[in-house]
């Protein structure tokens, strides 16, 4: 009984201490804490809440957050209305994309400019 | 060429990425990792059906989520010349280290003098003793 527990912290310790530095990810998520993001996830819900916290799985936790509603006939067009979330924990799995919502604006179809 | 090179190349290049959802994302390239999650700058985003467009000054990209991205042709040219580079590099480590290892296994192996004599008078150390067999060689040839 009493050598479990002492194998057991020893094997964390020296995990911790062979543990690699892992590749930092190319998404820095502490620049959108306390800000808004977008979060789009796999199924097609999209939301949008105050980061609050995040780790290297992408789990995120959001709050004040929305969720942009879908009609259900049309599921790929995203309806006008709203429902509020609150404080959430997303699944970083389900995760697709993440954008911030400053700057992120519906706009004209810009391709129809370039090519004239 | 990998895949994953040909994207990493394409590194602050515009590029079309369509997801498995049938948005598709037009903007340039910030960064990809091993899992081909992308960040992207000055991006455009349509809608599946072609008739919505957001504007998005940046995006992160799951990889997973990626049916295929378009990429600028001029990229692939790159990619080779860094694999040229790189194949360079390999074929003149292999010689050197031929050579390196060379100079220790004509002390110690037998095996190694003679194929150096056979090469030549450049191994200076192989002359006393390697030159008789490299004459024997000639003859038989």
């Amino acid at each position: 009984m009493s050598e479990k527990p002492k194998g057991s912290g020893g094997g964390g310790g020296g995990g911790d201490n062979k543990e690699k530095r892992r590749k930092e990810s190319i998404l820095d998520l502490s620049k959108y804490l306390e800000k808004t993001i977008r979060v789009k996830f796999a199924g097609g819900r999209e939301a949008a809440g105050v980061l609050k916290g995040y780790d290297p799985l992408l789990n995120l936790v959001l709050d004040n957050t929305v969720e942009y509603l879908r009609d259900p006939d049309e599921p790929f067009k995203l309806a006008e209305e709203t429902r509020s979330l609150g404080l959430v924990v997303c699944r970083g799995t389900s995760v697709v994309l993440i954008c911030p919502q400053d700057g992120m604006e519906s706009i004209q179809n810009p391709f129809i400019a370039q090519d004239n | 060429m990998l895949p994953l090179s040909l994207l990493k190349t394409a590194q602050s290049h515009p590029m079309l990425v369509e997801l498995k959802n049938g948005e598709t994302y037009n903007g340039h390239l910030v960064s990809c990792d091993t899992w081909m999650n992308i960040n992207l700058r000055d991006v455009i985003c349509t809608s599946k059906d072609g008739d919505r467009f957001w504007r998005m000054p940046e995006c992160y990209i799951r990889g997973s989520t990626i049916k295929y991205l378009r990429i600028p042709d001029e990229v692939i040219d790159m990619v080779k010349e860094d694999a040229q580079v790189k194949s360079r590099n390999r074929a003149e480590m292999k010689p050197r280290g031929g050579v390196g290892g060379g100079g220790q296994n004509q002390r110690g192996r037998s095996g190694g003098r003679n194929t150096f004599a056979n090469r030549g008078g450049g191994a200076g150390r192989a002359s006393s003793q390697g030159n008789r067999p490299l004459a024997q060689g000639n003859k038989i040839k």
